[in-house]
């Protein structure tokens, strides 16, 4: 095994648990410390927006870009849109990414978009 | 005689199993996620036991993908896992009374699911005993239902094709996570304005723009709620 791909083994471990520390500071943050603690209200309210900003802060670029800039019409956003259709209609947790990664893969290579 | 943990343990399964049903598919998709961007097994099966948060982990996924530093797959990790604070502070006072090692485990074990499920009836509880049963069996079910059938995705990875583009699993997997959170106005303005901004600020050099988006999209969510609250009170 050369070097390269062992140093870059190491580094994902150490981002693993970098990502890790995360979920115990947030889940312990208050636990941990033992105390009946309370959240500024204001904050806590503030807070709330934070995993749908994200979230959508990660799908968007996805969903818009092709390439280098903005695109309307690319298959990955048609795909997203099934997907969003889907999710609000049925219920059943495998049909969105059944559906979404058919029309993916039609759209790609039946189509040749 | 049933122990009161024992009675805590059977009520807080039979709330928590119908809804562990819905986990199964994206202990998988998470599974064959992480594949996706050619983590090994063994660093998938690690990911899973050090993180253990689909969202966090899912939403990393990309950032390590594409090979984005350390400090913007941390902080990325942190604001989506920042719903966890309010939890957590929300069931402080239901297990201030245990040991550390039981308070640590608590907190790795926290999740959406059970919070839902069991908050309000864990802070009526008086039994510190019955608390404990209530949380701690479904909890622990549900990490070894996460972790099992996160394996199944793993090494089921392998047989599907590899141009199949699988990594668009983990975008149809956070778009459906988003959906049922935009059922109020400011919640949508906080999607918008964060994805949004995140397309236009793509250009900011080490990838801030990322981090600069969710910024705009939490204090454009905020500002959106008082300025609807401060005109349905006119």
């Amino acid at each position: 095994m050369s070097e390269a791909v062992m140093s870059e083994g190491l580094w994902l471990w150490l981002t693993l648990l970098a990502i890790g520390s995360t979920t115990i500071m947030t889940r312990g943050s208050f636990i941990l410390a033992g105390e009946k603690g309370r959240l500024p209200p204001a904050l806590q309210r503030a807070l709330r927006y934070a995993p749908a900003a994200a979230l959508s802060a990660l799908v968007m670029p996805d969903l818009l870009l092709d390439g280098a800039g903005v695109d309307p019409f690319n298959p990955k956003l048609a795909a997203g849109l099934v997907v969003v259709v889907v999710a609000t209609r049925w219920r059943n947790p495998w049909l969105p990414f059944l559906l979404g990664m058919a029309v993916l893969l039609v759209l790609r290579k039946g189509a040749g978009w | 005689m049933e122990s009161s943990f024992r009675r805590g343990a059977r009520e807080g399964m039979r709330d928590f199993l119908p809804l562990s049903v819905g986990l199964v598919p994206w202990a998988m998709v998470t599974g064959i996620a992480m594949r996706s961007i050619g983590m090994s097994p063994l660093e998938a099966m690690g990911m899973n036991l050090l993180v253990y948060a689909g969202t966090a982990q899912l939403g990393t996924l990309p950032l390590i993908g594409s090979g984005a530093p350390l400090w913007l797959i941390f902080l990325t990790a942190m604001v989506l896992n920042l719903r966890f604070v309010i939890f957590s502070a929300t069931l402080a006072p239901v297990f201030h009374d245990h040991r550390f090692m039981r308070r640590l485990a608590s907190s790795y074990l926290l999740v959406d699911g059970m919070f839902a499920v069991g908050a309000e009836k864990l802070q009526r509880a008086d039994d510190p005993h019955w608390r404990w049963g209530y949380y701690i069996v479904p909890s622990v079910y549900c990490w070894l239902l996460w972790q099992l059938c996160g394996i199944v995705g793993v090494f089921g990875a392998a047989v599907i094709p590899q141009d199949w583009s699988l990594e668009f699993m983990t975008t149809i997997a956070l778009t459906v996570m988003m959906i049922p959170m935009l059922r109020e106005r400011p919640m949508w303005v906080a999607a918008l304005v964060g994805g949004l901004g995140a397309v236009l600020l793509r250009e900011l050099p080490l990838r801030l723009g990322l981090i600069a988006g969710i910024a705009l999209g939490i204090a454009a969510g905020f500002v959106a709620e008082r300025a609807l609250s401060g005109r349905a009170s006119r």
